[in-house]
């Protein structure tokens, strides 16, 4: 009897433990071939079957990437976008976000609910006027151009992940600040502030990330190499050396797609908890 | 002393300066651009011709007429509803598992999210070379398996396929975080009372664990089919919507007029079928969602 319930225990832990590992791979597997490929050794890209273990790394492909494009530019580009307007849509964010949790004001909701609803608006369905408007006020191929349009994708789910970390903090604090006679701007910095400190820490890491991610703004509005960024170095590494309109590089776009994803994945690797609860508390609260 | 009219006045005043330059970011950018291309929709707009005449319906007469839109249409239902199902119940799965105690369980989580946090842009130009169909990694499964080699882009079926496969990796991790949050909402107690009543395992997922979580399945249903609807970059890397047109989307075809074919005017049009799809996903949806709250 005894051994008999074992044996079904071991066989559900068995098939569990297949179960994770199977996830795992599939996960895993094409992350880990795009490795592969960007520092297989030139001639040892296309082998049939493939080699899932490789004999020897090689950087050349990074070395070919780096001296035919301006990586390290739009590197630096993609972190300045990406960083400048977290920081710009986190300061926007937290002031409407103070207000509609704290004052309570006629037009709240509405705010809330135009938020929410502007950020519905496809991007497809703005870019062609604002094509226009950026070549009409000069914004084109410039980053603070970018940045406006970067911040403002951000603006309504901070807003909203801001306002419900808000409603879980307790009022008394500032109440007890505001009976001491302390002005608004001294009592948002140094009362509110460092209580909803994780949800801004929160906002930034996945404002980041969605900030270094963006591909569809910078293909339209970024054209010039001084404002490029480096999601747009994948095709551009494709043709590095091609011969003809087919002759692809899959090594070189390889290696400028661990280069994209090396910061994001330690952001994600490191911060697991706190990018987990930011996504869920826009959906939750 | 201030009276209360006076203060309320003040704190009204300021919560309005303080919501002003999210209201006008967003008003500027997003609602301003949306409201005028509604309007280019109604005109002939080219940059090239440097044409801007007012046509009425014509654009959206060109729409019913365009083979291309049908195409788009099509794919985008099939896209829209087979990667949102299977975006649900992956993410129904691999919630449950997330959620058992094992050794390692906070590394598998972290794992999960690796493909939400890389561009889309990175996966879908990735995945052309992983369903290469001499060195793909996809292929070289398949060919171990079966000794064949599928050409997954060029034929219509299989690109879709693709293409979906492509986006159900990406985004299934969005939702499973979502659906573990809301299993651990569920009180233990629940479960306990459904074991006492005799039902174990799949049964007490069935009563107990799905109705709970109905709500929250069913808006996230209507966020990842709008989200559906709207994806660009994956079939702009992948397949270029082809072969053919059998993996367009809207917002691809939009670029395309506007920015290929520089045709503002029709682009706009397009633009505006794109809203009212996403915007009837979003009534259907939200009708959907007040009927299961009933309900619970």
């Amino acid at each position: 009897m005894n051994t008999q319930l074992n044996f079904k225990r071991g066989i559900r832990t068995t098939l569990f433990i297949l179960v994770v590992i199977l996830f795992l791979t599939v996960v895993l597997l094409p992350i880990y071939y795009i490795f592969l490929t960007a520092f297989a050794p030139s001639g040892k890209l296309f082998t049939v079957p493939l080699t899932y273990v490789p004999r020897s790394l090689a950087v050349a492909r990074f070395q070919d990437i780096f001296g035919a494009l301006p990586i390290a530019r739009y590197m630096l580009n993609s972190t300045m976008l990406a960083t400048l307007s977290t920081v710009l849509a986190l300061t926007v964010s937290l002031l409407a976000a103070y207000a509609i949790a704290r004052l309570d004001f006629p037009g709240a909701n509405l705010v809330m609910i135009g938020l929410l609803a502007s950020s519905m608006l496809p991007g497809t369905a703005t870019v062609i006027p604002l094509f226009q408007m950026f070549q009409t006020l000069n914004l084109m191929d410039t980053l603070h151009g970018l940045l406006i349009l970067y911040g403002s994708a951000l603006l309504p789910i901070t807003t909203w992940v801001l306002v419900s970390f808000l409603r879980q903090v307790p009022v008394e604090i500032e109440d007890a600040a505001k009976v001491d006679g302390a002005s608004f701007f001294p009592l948002l910095w140094r009362i509110v502030l460092p209580v909803i400190r994780p949800g801004i820490a929160t906002m930034f890491l996945i404002n980041f990330i969605i900030g270094w991610n963006e591909f569809f703004t910078p293909l339209i509005f970024a054209r010039g190499a001084g404002v490029k960024v480096i999601t747009m170095a994948l095709s551009e590494a494709q043709v590095i050396g091609a011969r003809s309109e087919f002759d692809v590089s899959w090594g070189n776009m390889s290696a400028v797609a661990i280069l994209t994803t090396i910061p994001v994945f330690i952001i994600t690797l490191i911060f697991q908890r706190q990018i987990v609860e930011g996504i869920t508390s826009g959906v939750f609260k | 002393m201030f009276g209360q009219q006076n203060l309320s006045t003040r704190r009204i005043l300021l919560a309005w300066l303080l919501v002003t330059p999210v209201v006008l970011w967003r008003l500027l950018t997003s609602v301003y651009p949306f409201l005028r291309t509604f309007y280019i929709s109604f005109f002939d707009n080219s940059p090239v011709r440097r044409t801007f005449d007012f046509v009425g319906l014509d654009n959206y007469i060109a729409l019913t007429r365009d083979s291309n839109v049908d195409a788009t249409l099509t794919f985008t239902l099939f896209f829209t509803v087979t990667s949102v199902v299977l975006q649900v119940v992956f993410g129904l799965a691999i919630a449950e598992l997330l959620n058992q105690r094992f050794r390692m369980r906070n590394l598998t989580r972290a794992v999960n999210l690796l493909p939400w946090a890389m561009a889309p842009i990175v996966i879908a130009t990735a995945a052309r070379w992983i369903f290469h169909q001499d060195y793909g990694l996809i292929n070289d499964i398949i060919w171990r398996l079966s000794g064949e080699r599928p050409l997954w882009l060029v034929n219509f079926t299989t690109a879709r396929f693709a293409v979906t496969i492509t986006d159900v990796w990406k985004n299934t991790a969005f939702l499973s975080v979502i659906f573990l949050s809301g299993l651990q909402g569920i009180p233990l107690e629940l479960y306990e009372a459904a074991k006492i009543d005799g039902a174990d395992g799949v049964r007490s997922y069935w009563y107990v664990t799905l109705p709970l979580l109905m709500p929250l399945i069913i808006s996230m249903i209507i966020f990842t089919a709008i989200f559906r609807v709207l994806s660009f970059e994956i079939v702009y890397a992948l397949t270029n919507g082809g072969p053919g047109t059998a993996t367009s989307l809207l917002s691809y075809l939009v670029y395309l007029e506007g920015f290929r074919v520089l045709n503002f005017g029709y682009a706009s049009a397009i633009a505006m079928l794109l809203f009212f799809i996403v915007l009837l996903v979003g009534v259907l949806g939200y009708g959907f969602l007040r009927r299961a709250w009933e309900r619970l």
